[in-house]
């Protein structure tokens, strides 16, 4: 038996490398076209965007942070640490957020906030016709719809390490006389850190490679400036050399939450592990702890969802419910199908590989695989773009070039799966399947697969969803006839055709939320 | 439901995607039909899907349109090179069909139609493209917030007085790109440099993707002025009459330097394997038929002498155009990026 594996290994092996060099050539290419940019581009880059856009991606990234720390522990708390009516269903609905793409909750902000839109109406009875709200189209704008629409990973991160949390701690601190608060202060809080970084170092990642919500919010950061300069420049050396700034920052920070996620290990001195008690609040405490959290579910998630159904149901959006929306739909689900099969049968052998022979090499491979971790859309567009050019201009314009773009992209999301549903079969199974008289095929068949195929689903599943909402690369890279839902969102959206835009968004969201089930009982860091 | 798949159900599935997936990404680049045309735009859909439309109407030939950026196509174009599955390029700026041109793209023509239609000033040498409607960058203003009289030059917006009250296109534009070479084969480029850096400090917060948005923006008071292609203008009005909008050309002075303007061309592309039907396309948008279209749906300034712009326009004799010839817009193009970009607008 070892000798087939020996020999199934070494074509394998190669697949593998095959594999993750596909991956790497790419963002090496960038590299190297931005290593090779004239000085004079570099220079006259450093003296003028540079400092501006690392400012504001570096700011929005700071701020966002800030509130979904703020938001994400606290609500985390509430759930897990008091008793009111309704929490269970709170604890659902606060991960529903992960369903709204950034630009479908940018769209509907830049209507409410907009000049003279609904909120300033509001305002204005309140303090005079001439006030004024800030702009959605700003600083504030861009960090308030990023920060509702991410705080989940936080809560969800916060939730669980409150969750898993042995109380002994703090029932030894409030003995030892602590107060309550400086209980959570000094106990509570410090053992949950590793998750809060963690959840909070994904914030920033999603928020530095977000394309969709500050393009249509018009705030520049480096993902939106590479874009720019991809449509807007006949050569893209400033492209890469602002993707390459870009991979750089987004490298800091998904080592830092590996870092951390790796720390947000739990120390128990005894075997014995008991819930928490929840504290229980009175009407004035529960009609406080539900407004609180009907505001955030409400801001972040339910008046967005309602504003796009009322949207939908207008006469102007029904009028484009024609074949060529069906089209749209086609495409989308074509594109999100194929990315997806590719990005599982990619995916398999490098995670096979890296569980079964985790060797230096095998290892390496699955590490390079999550490079679409630091490839922002735009970034990955560019890369392929470049990479295909170079090496095989056959493909340019073609659905290959697109696909490819979404599988280096998305694979992370699926290796996430596929990863742990390779590593928790152990090889004793299939021998003993062996030695029971089954062969290698039978053994695949009715052990090995049937014990990995729920990870396969999930990957396929968490793939597909990604891929029917991605933006920028499918942007860039559409061929001919391949415009998708996400696509015609952004296109009427940036004219602020909102009704228009209502029914493709709509059914993206919808589309969302069976895969977010499955997020939250699985892998939720892939949204 | 979705874990219950039976095993082989599953592994024809996961074939069935493996062959799709191959098949669908080879074959791609390669599909087309006997008379259908492909064509890259650059313009917006909702501007010349219309206009395609109508030819398919009266021809029967089928039309696939890609609308991204100009600059964005052009660059596919010249990467896809003969293998490219467009037939004909459309753009909303001279310049970039220009480039397309000298970049050995495009397809020269010998058309009579085309040459009787439209005015030589409004076409490549060789007819590789063809200019189909005409249109001003001017500036927009809210009637009640300015008044016509304040604002006589373009270079006037670079004035501090309009701080945080003008909206700008982003430079990726085209249109913002030909406009700022106008201006710099004008004034040169001391007086555009210092022009921008005015532009710049006064539409900080306001610089739009869309020259719709601007309009929009200035029609309900959120800035005074914008400058955008005159069109959008009049399309706006066409929806809301009572908008408090108007256009106003700019350097019309004893001297100035004229309206900037640019015009909304096609060319046929090189390697097409469709070049009758293209053909035919061309000669549908310069005939007096389709000119119209541009003048009536689009509100732009038709190129045909005989065909008359929509009667809400500026009589187009009234005013004066800057002097540049439309081919110079691609070699000035360069130099105006760096400045664009040396400047550092958005």
């Amino acid at each position: 038996m070892s000798t087939i594996r020996q020999q199934l290994a070494s074509p394998l092996q190669l697949l593998a490398l095959a594999t993750a060099g596909l991956i790497l050539l790419p963002l090496g290419y960038v590299t190297a076209q931005a290593l090779s940019a004239d000085p004079a581009v570099w220079s006259r880059l450093w003296s003028t965007r540079i400092p501006e856009l690392l400012f504001n991606t570096v700011s929005l990234a700071a701020s966002v942070a800030v509130i979904t720390l703020f938001l994400g522990v606290s609500t985390a708390w509430l759930v897990t640490r008091t008793e009111f009516p309704g929490r269970r269903l709170w604890e659902g609905a606060l991960v529903l957020p992960l369903a709204m793409p950034t630009y479908v909750l940018a769209y509907v902000y830049s209507y409410l906030l907009g000049f003279g839109g609904p909120v300033e109406h509001l305002w204005q009875l309140l303090a005079g016709p001439q006030a004024r709200i800030f702009s959605p189209h700003s600083y504030w704008g861009a960090t308030l719809v990023m920060a509702l629409d991410t705080f989940p990973f936080v809560y969800l991160l916060s939730r669980s390490a409150l969750l898993s949390m042995n109380v002994s701690f703090e029932e030894v601190a409030r003995a030892s006389g602590a107060s309550r608060l400086s209980t959570l202060w000094r106990v509570t809080l410090p053992l949950m850190r590793p998750s809060i970084a963690a959840g909070v170092a994904l914030v920033i990642l999603y928020v530095v490679s977000d394309f969709g919500a500050v393009s249509l919010l018009r705030y520049q950061t480096l993902t939106y400036a590479v874009f720019q300069q991809m449509t807007g420049r006949s050569d893209n050396t400033a492209a890469s050399i602002l993707s390459l700034l870009l991979v750089a920052l987004a490298l800091i920070f998904l080592i830092t939450e590996r870092w951390f996620r790796q720390r947000s290990r739990f120390y128990q001195t005894t075997g014995r592990y008991r819930a928490p008690q929840r504290h229980q609040y009175g009407w004035l405490g529960t009609i406080a702890i539900t407004s609180y959290l009907g505001l955030i579910v409400g801001a972040a998630f339910a008046l967005p969802a309602s504003l796009l159904i009322q949207w939908s149901l207008s006469p102007e959006a029904q009028a484009t419910l024609d074949s060529r929306f069906f089209g749209f739909v086609w495409n989308s689900g074509l594109l999100a199908a194929s990315a997806a099969t590719g990005g599982v049968l990619i995916g398999l052998p490098l995670a096979y590989l890296a569980s079964r022979r985790p060797t230096l090499l095998n290892v390496g491979c699955l590490q390079a695989a999550y490079a679409g971790y630091v490839l922002p859309g735009p970034v990955a567009a560019l890369a392929v773009l470049v990479l295909f050019t170079k090496l095989a201009p056959v493909f340019y314009g073609s659905v290959l070039i697109l696909i490819v773009a979404y599988v280096i992209h998305f694979l992370p999301a699926g290796l996430q799966s596929l990863e742990p549903a390779l590593q928790q079969i152990t090889p004793n199974l299939e021998e003993v399947s062996r030695t029971l008289g089954f062969g290698m095929r039978a053994t695949w068949r009715r052990v090995t697969l049937p014990l990995v195929r729920n990870g396969f689903v999930v990957a396929w599943v968490l793939m597909f969803l990604q891929t029917m909402k991605e933006l920028p690369a499918t942007l860039l890279l559409r061929p001919v006839g391949f415009d998708t839902l996400a696509i015609r969102v952004w296109m009427e959206a940036s004219e602020e055709y909102f009704q228009l835009a209502a029914p493709a968004a709509l059914l993206i969201v919808l589309l969302s939320l069976p895969a977010l089930a499955l997020l939250v009982s699985k892998d939720w860091r892939a949204a | 439901m979705l874990f219950t798949c039976s095993l082989p159900t599953l592994r024809r599935t996961i074939l069935a995607g493996l062959m799709f997936f191959v098949v669908a990404g080879l074959l791609a680049p390669y599909a087309q039909a006997a008379d259908k045309l492909t064509i890259y735009s650059g313009r917006g859909e909702r501007l010349i899907k219309p206009v395609l439309d109508a030819f398919t109407a009266s021809t029967g030939i089928q039309i696939e349109l890609l609308s991204s950026g100009t600059t964005e196509l052009v660059n596919r174009l010249k990467a896809e090179g003969d293998r490219t599955s467009a037939d004909l390029l459309i753009t909303n700026d001279a310049g970039s069909l220009e480039l397309a041109r000298t970049a050995g793209l495009l397809r020269p023509l010998n058309m009579r139609e085309v040459e009787r239609a439209i005015p030589a000033q409004f076409r490549a040498p060789d007819n590789a493209w063809v200019g189909l409607s005409g249109r001003f960058w001017i500036v927009v203003y809210n009637t009640s917030l300015v008044k016509p009289d304040q604002v006589k030059s373009l270079l006037d917006l670079a004035d501090p007085k309009w701080k945080d009250k003008i909206a700008i296109p982003n430079s990726g534009s085209e249109y913002l790109q030909a406009g700022v070479s106008v201006i710099r084969a004008t004034h040169g480029d001391e007086k555009t440099r210092q022009f921008l850096q005015g532009l710049k400090a006064n539409a900080d917060g306001q610089v739009y993707q869309k020259s719709s948005q601007i309009v929009d923006a200035v029609a309900k008071g959120q800035v005074a002025l914008g400058i955008v292609n005159h069109y959008y203008i009049y399309r706006h009005l066409a929806t809301q009459p009572n908008a408090p909008i108007a256009a106003l050309m700019p350097d019309q002075f004893e001297g100035g330097m004229g309206a900037i303007m640019n015009v909304a061309g096609i060319g046929i592309v090189k390697s097409t394997k469709h070049l009758d039907s293209a053909k035919l396309l061309v000669e549908f948008l310069v005939a007096q038929a389709g000119q119209k279209l541009f003048a009536d749906l689009d509100k732009e300034y038709p190129l045909h002498p005989d065909v008359k712009a929509d009667q809400a326009l500026v009589e187009r004799k009234s005013f004066r155009a800057a002097l540049v010839p439309l081919t110079k817009l691609a070699e000035l193009r360069e130099p105006t990026l760096t400045l664009i970009e040396q400047v550092g607008l958005r």
